[in-house]
């Protein structure tokens, strides 16, 4: 599968400073499964952070702000999946959320300082939709990590729309997490993302009668662009620099 | 909300331990030479309380003398039952019924789901009997998976041994794929009066000392197997 590197964009603030280290890079890889045109679908993609050069080298820079965006075309349809509240999320967990109103999964490896010494952990995300914001789609994301340091956080995604040949886009906002008074924040290594799905369903009650609804959530756009369906991914690091990857995703059986 | 920290202690991740199984057989009803109905039930477990390993491949060993008597014989293909379901295949090609919990750790969480399970008489193949078992679940993903075995001669004290392949179930991209717990089946029939030419187990003539013995053996989609014996107590 072709991997397309970062497109790095200036960002250091200030213009003309001679910089010694390489900025911060990532890849991104995405697609839908089934890979058909207007089904309901599933969007995955996978993001690895290369190592930094700087101060904190081997060690990615962590990341404060995330901007992606999916093929234009592509559409949502909510109905059926309820929504969680994020006091519920943060009181409870994931089971303070109702499973109708999840609507991805996710994961990756986290880097974090400990007594001096870099430690990868695993963590695990839960898409939860939360009440519309202004007319836009909002989601909850349940950042999980458990050994050896513990890591609960509920971050918020805003639906935002992107220029062509994009649509549907999400911002997400990333706060610093710090192992203990002093370290240096937690970054990424590497992360993944499941929304949606092709075969998702649950059993509603109309009438007295116990019925399946199959929700669509995702829908595949109904064609594809030549060159395939653009993805582009922005993050923002912790160090003020920017760093955009883009990834095209071949058309289903070469339509286009 | 800010992050919740704690550190834990050990930094040393454990290697996983092997998956547990357990298998409980029920004769209906009991009695020697009966016809009627076997229930089987396999229950996988991650000794840690996790999600357990998926299993891949199952061999299950059946007491000597035990058969299985098909008065009409039908068979479904698994590629009939795979497009059109249990209501696609032949009546009398029915053998049993059952269902599963199938489990996956998806994200932070563990989601099951209940699959029920009808169990057919597959084409012969290489002159032996198979069977090809349907799993349908409905949520939270509408999914279909059959599963196909082939039924061989066992060594003593077993008589017959039923290989069967467990495809992947899978969940989401990216995700891992799930894992049965549980999966029970009832082979068989009750027979009364109006049902005497229906598909049945029928329990051998003679009891060995100890009971009727059944054995699995179990390989796991992590490399590892396993496996579990039990007794069906003999007929009082």
């Amino acid at each position: 599968m072709l991997v397309l590197t970062s497109v790095v964009y200036a960002c250091l603030g200030g213009g003309g400073v001679a910089v010694g280290w390489p900025p911060q890079t990532f890849t991104l890889q995405a697609g839908f499964a089934p890979d058909a045109l207007g089904v309901p679908t599933n969007l995955f993609t996978t993001m690895t952070f290369a190592s930094g050069a700087g101060a904190g080298a081997g060690v990615p820079e962590p990341v404060r702000d995330l901007i992606a965006y999916a093929p234009a075309g592509l559409a949502v349809d909510v109905q059926g999946i309820s929504t969680c509240e994020r006091t519920q999320l943060e009181a409870d967990g994931p089971s303070g959320c109702s499973p109708e109103s999840r609507v991805g999964f996710g994961g990756g490896v986290g880097v974090l300082e400990l007594e001096g010494s870099l430690v990868k952990e695993s963590y695990t995300l839960d898409f939860f939709l939360a009440p519309a914001e202004h007319g836009h789609l909002a989601m909850l994301i349940y950042v999980d990590a458990s050994n050896p340091v513990a890591v609960e956080l509920v971050l918020s995604a805003r639906e935002i729309r992107g220029r062509r040949p994009y649509g549907l886009g999400f911002q997400v906002e990333a706060p610093a997490v710090s192992t203990v008074p002093g370290a240096a924040s937690a970054s990424v290594e590497s992360a993944y993302v499941s929304l949606g799905g092709a075969n998702v369903a649950y059993y509603k009650t109309i009438r007295g009668r116990r019925k399946l609804v199959h929700v669509k959530g995702l829908v595949a756009p109904t064609n594809c662009p030549s060159g395939g369906f653009p993805f582009e991914t922005t993050v923002t690091f912790e160090d003020g620099t920017t760093s955009t990857a883009r990834y095209a995703s071949p058309c289903p059986h070469g339509r286009q | 909300m800010p992050a919740a920290l704690s550190v834990c202690g050990v930094l040393v991740a454990s290697a996983r331990a092997e998956t547990l199984a357990t298998v409980t057989s029920l004769f209906s009803p009991d009695r020697l030479r009966a016809r009627g109905s076997l229930s089987l039930t396999i229950q996988f477990a991650d000794p840690q309380g996790g999600v357990p390993a998926p299993v891949r491949r199952s061999i299950l060993r059946f007491p000597a003398g035990l058969t299985l008597e098909v008065p009409r014989l039908s068979s479904c293909s698994a590629s009939r039952l795979s497009a059109l379901g249990a209501g696609g295949c032949p009546a009398d090609s029915a053998l049993g019924h059952g269902h599963a919990l199938v489990e996956a750790q998806v994200g932070s969480q563990k989601i099951s789901e209940d699959v029920s399970l009808w169990v057919f008489l597959g084409p012969l193949q290489n002159l032996q009997p198979t069977v090809e078992v349907l799993g349908r679940g409905y949520t939270p993903f509408d999914e279909r998976v059959v599963l196909s075995g082939t039924m061989l001669p066992a060594g003593g004290p077993y008589g017959e041994a039923l290989a069967l392949s467990i495809p992947p179930i899978p969940t989401l991209t990216l995700e891992p794929d799930a894992s049965i717990v549980t999966f029970s089946l009832v082979i068989g029939a009750h027979v009364d009066g109006r049902a005497h030419d229906a598909n049945t187990v029928r329990l051998p003539s003679s009891c060995p000392q100890g009971g009727f013995p059944f054995a699995g053996e179990f390989t796991y989609a992590d490399g590892s197997s396993g496996s579990a014996l039990t007794t069906a107590a003999c007929p009082l």
